[in-house]
């Protein structure tokens, strides 16, 4: 910060009034990114005193990191620099609400657990279950378009963000799509900013599409030997007339985390879950016709108990497993849907070769596979063991990010990996954005 | 002469036989379905990426509009080279270039018929869901630039939700690949981006699809009114009982007879309104939807709920539903459609609405909504030659689409914005916001070349619905 801190906490007192300012050490400590910890944290409590920070840090060339509750803040390249931390957490209003409508309006710092009560007292819910869950916020569930194993049913943020309000880094508050559940007028710039990391702005509000909850859910779980038979059993699933709302293979080390057994894995293949909804008839027809494609390739199948609460492990597994290994990493392959598998047997064979304990689980039905290096120290082979994967996963016409790991593997290998020939693309849309580059420098995808 | 220098420099990229020049070939170019603007100073058909990117080249050292054109279905004027210049229309670039059904994945040239690519792989049970009425005509490329909807988007999404990459080229000729036929490639969503941008921040010349595998079961479900409030009242009932139907349309009586006079499709003379319903899915599923939609539209005092009763009955409500444009054309020298949303719950204030502005400018107003998502086609019904009555449809229209801004909706959910609405666009967006897609777009097209006057506001003709209505087109 090239500036006394004293001034700029004034500064922004004056913005934000006093008690909306941190500047103590304690405090600032708990906002470190990457090791990185900021001179103050502002908190607005109106989308406008947003704006004002943002066009104050823009002059002062000051770093600005925004946060919803910080659930996904490891997903990112160390910053460049860090000076203030900006929380929306006290922009958490309900701005607009018509059940009837299945539309909605808040404020981006509102908190995901909070927002499915209230859609839920019409029976209505926002279908995802991201990384972070209940304690995410909902601009940070867009602002990492993270989606978990719901998007199988349902898609994700992307396809359920009508509208937003954009603070930007010129201090106006901009507004883009509707508050409709169709509309094309003018450019999707709601599209721009999901997943964009808090890189181009920082919204303070967003329009979702609600979608009324299924009657009944039930979730079958399919034991496949080999991954073989586990790729067999999720192209008949796919080819089948159900429709899932959510499939995921497990390898046994995640299947045990996840039903937070100690012991160690008994049998060596992966299990399939799938959940399906509907009503109890819908259900039934289901289990009947799982029944048949797992016997015709001789899986034994089961139906879960507690399924909601598996499943929230399933979509925390990397929250969870930082409790558990001090220097777990998690990496998020995204590959051709066929590929999944296969991909991830290679990972396996590469992280037996070099010592790696693996739990993995994927998303077989969209293409996404997530895989947990389990260790309490950094291990030296993780940094070649990652680049191998992205190889392994660019060979397969896929995509790998390194989601979460400690901060010292980041100084070794890129976590988003390189860009293509749209990269000078992306880098203009920074530039008119961000003019100053002061938003989450660093973090992004080619330095952005 | 400058055209001829441009025809020779055009016809060494593309062929002669690519290139079309003269006045009588030009008219055929001077329209899409909104209406007759302007002809193009040359019109040229690319075969590949590359002449895209030499063409666009060449457009940059002469300084000439460039404008990217389908099969010329758009509502919004989009397609039309309203300042002249070159037009690129994609009639040679139609190839299906990859289908993978594993992957459930097609990659398509920008020509390619939407419903071809459906076709191509329906024998393998599988479909491209967004199916815009025109979809028998309209180009993947044309919905990629318009984000178009259809009918069954209530359910499955708009063109957006389906594509995931595109190869552009962009005005300097630069050709870039955006996104992956994969999820989640690192980076921003520009494929995002470029979906609905109109043609105005670069040219596709290739995009990776979604291919949705077909359901187990459809059904059908006609529900005739004798007045409209029952049949908007049904829209909201149904969301409220947590069923999503595919489709959920409506149309008055008015076009309905338009309809049946046209396609002998079985829909009722002597009705107010219809509700055409489908539900998909698991044949379980499918049939318990139905029944609760039926009870809800006979609460709703619906006359009498009929089903289709075979794959031909359906098919043929669906083609009434999608030639209506067409059918009120029949009846009226000119319409004029508009595509103005508003939430669902307002519909039956809506209808009641539409009613009176018919009545206060002595006009004939039939509607077709795509109910379900509250997106609304009135199509107002004139004659070009009598002035008085196209001044009325301009005020009528627009007392139409305040009032979806009051309603909280929008002045476009599927058509597009293009040359028609631009200068609508300050009733929904404010200057700041405006300023930030102005900024969006100076980044990739700085002189304002590609598809100019389109999107947004030109500030010209202000707050005025603008151009010759001169409609009536073949959608």
């Amino acid at each position: 910060m090239t500036l006394a801190v004293d001034s700029v906490r004034a500064d922004l007192a004056a913005l934000v009034g006093p008690s909306q300012v941190l500047t103590d050490a304690a405090a600032c400590a708990a906002l470190a990114v990457d090791g990185k910890v900021p001179d103050c944290a502002v908190s607005p409590t109106a989308a406008e005193q947003g704006a004002a920070v943002l066009r104050y840090a823009s002059e002062q060339h000051l770093a600005v990191i925004p946060r919803g509750n910080g659930t996904k803040l490891s997903t990112g390249n160390p910053p460049r620099r860090y000076d203030v931390a900006l929380s929306l957490s006290e922009l958490n209003r309900v701005i607009h609400y018509e059940p009837a409508d299945l539309t909605i309006t808040v404020e981006a710092g509102m908190v995901f657990g909070e927002f499915q009560n209230l859609v839920g007292q019409n029976g209505l819910w926002l279908p995802l279950d991201p990384r972070g869950g209940d304690k995410s916020s909902i601009g940070g569930i867009i602002a990492a378009n993270a989606a978990g194993p719901l998007r199988q049913g349902f898609g994700g943020p992307r396809d359920m963000v009508l509208g937003l309000k954009i603070a930007t880094t010129d201090g106006k508050i901009a507004k883009t799509g509707g508050r409709v559940v169709k509309n094309v007028a003018g450019y999707d710039l709601g599209k721009l900013l999901t997943g964009s990391f808090g890189t181009l702005g920082v919204m303070v509000e967003a329009s979702l599409k609600l979608f009324p909850k299924p009657p009944e859910r039930a979730t079958f779980t399919l034991r496949a030997g080999t991954l073989g038979i586990a790729r067999d059993l999720r192209k008949s699933i796919l080819r089948s007339p159900l429709d899932a709302l959510r499939l995921v293979l497990l390898d046994s080390r995640a299947t045990a985390l996840v039903s937070n057994s100690t012991e160690t894995p008994e049998h060596p293949g992966a299990e399939l879950w799938i959940e399906v909804g509907g009503s109890h008839r819908v259900i039934e027809r289901c289990m009947l016709e799982l029944r048949q494609l797992a016997s015709a390739v001789g899986a034994p199948m089961a139906r879960l108990e507690e399924a909601e609460k598996a499943w929230a492990h399933v979509s925390n597994l990397a929250h969870w497993l930082q409790q558990k290994y001090r220097d777990a990493t998690v990496l998020k392959a995204a590959l051709p849907l066929a590929a999944s598998e296969e991909f991830l047997s290679r990972a396996k064979q590469e992280a037996e070769a070099e010592r790696i304990a693996l739990a993995c689980f994927a998303q077989v039905g969209v293409g996404i596979v997530h895989l947990c290096a389990l260790q309490e120290t950094l291990s030296a082979s993780l940094g070649t063991w990652v680049t191998r994967l992205r190889q392994a996963a660019a060979d397969l016409g896929g995509t790998l990010i390194i989601e979460h790991c400690p901060v010292d593997l980041k100084s070794h290998v890129d976590v988003w990996g390189a860009g293509g020939d749209d990269l000078g693309a992306m880098r203009k849309m920074k530039s008119a954005l961000d003019t100053q580059g002061v938003l989450s420098p660093g973090r992004f995808l080619g330095g952005i | 002469m400058k055209l001829k220098g441009l025809f020779r420099e055009l016809a060494k990229i593309v062929g002669e036989d690519g290139v079309l020049w003269r006045d009588e070939d030009l008219m055929l170019y001077e329209y899409d379905a909104l209406s007759s603007l302007r002809q193009p100073d040359v019109v040229v058909f690319p075969r590949t990426t590359e002449h895209v990117s030499q063409i666009a080249k060449l457009a940059l050292r002469h300084n000439l509009p460039l404008v990217a054109r389908g099969a010329g279905t758009g509502l919004s004027g989009g397609s039309v080279a309203t300042e002249g210049g070159i037009l690129l229309v994609f009639s040679r670039m139609k190839q299906i270039l990859e289908i993978d059904l594993e992957k459930q994945r097609a990659r398509v040239q920008p020509g390619v018929v939407n419903l071809d690519l459906s076709l191509a792989v329906a024998d393998e049970g599988y479909y491209y869901a967004p199916d815009p009425s025109s979809q028998k005509a309209c180009t993947i490329g044309g919905n990629v630039a318009e984000n178009s909807g259809g009918p069954h988007t209530l359910a499955y999404g708009v063109t957006t939700n389906h594509v995931l990459a595109l190869e552009v080229v962009l005005p300097d000729g630069e050709v870039i690949h955006t996104g992956a036929s994969h999820w989640d490639r690192p980076g921003y969503d520009l494929t995002g981006v470029f979906v609905g941008s109109e043609g105005t921040l670069g040219i596709v010349t290739e995009a990776t699809v979604r291919l949705s595998r077909k359901p187990e079961a459809v059904k059908t479900l006609l529900a005739i009114y004798n007045q409209v409030v029952g049949a908007t009242r049904t829209v909201a009932a149904i969301t409220a009982r947590g069923i999503t139907p595919a489709a959920l349309e409506m149309m008055d009586g008015f076009t309905l007879r338009a309809v049946e006079e046209a396609t002998h499709a079985g829909y009722p003379m002597d009705c107010a309104a219809v509700l055409l319903i489908e539900v998909e899915g698991l044949k379980e599923a499918v049939e318990e939807h139905a029944n609760e939609i039926e009870a809800v539209c006979e609460e709703n005092q619906a006359r009498e709920v009929r089903r289709a009763k075979s794959a031909e009955e359906r098919d043929l409500l669906w083609k009434g539903r999608k030639t209506a444009f067409g059918a009120l054309g029949r009846i009226s020298p000119n319409y004029y459609v508009q595509d103005g949303v508003i939430p669902r719950t307002r519909l039956p204030e809506m209808l009641e609405f539409i009613g009176s502005i018919e009545k206060k400018y002595d006009l004939h107003i039939g509607n077709i909504f795509h109910a379900g998502d509250g997106n609304l086609h009135p199509l107002i019904m004139y004659d070009e030659r009598n002035r008085e009555q196209t001044a009325c449809v301009i005020k009528a229209a627009k007392e139409i689409i305040l009032k979806c801004v009051e309603m909280g909706g929008s002045i476009t959910g599927e058509h597009g914005v293009g040359f028609e609405k631009s200068d609508l666009m300050p009733l929904i967006f404010s200057e700041d916001d405006l300023a930030l897609m102005s900024r969006i777009k100076n980044l990739f097209n700085p002189l304002g070349r590609l598809n100019p006057g389109k999107l947004l506001p030109t500030g010209k003709m202000c707050g005025e619905l603008r151009g010759g209505l001169a409609g009536g087109g073949p959608v």
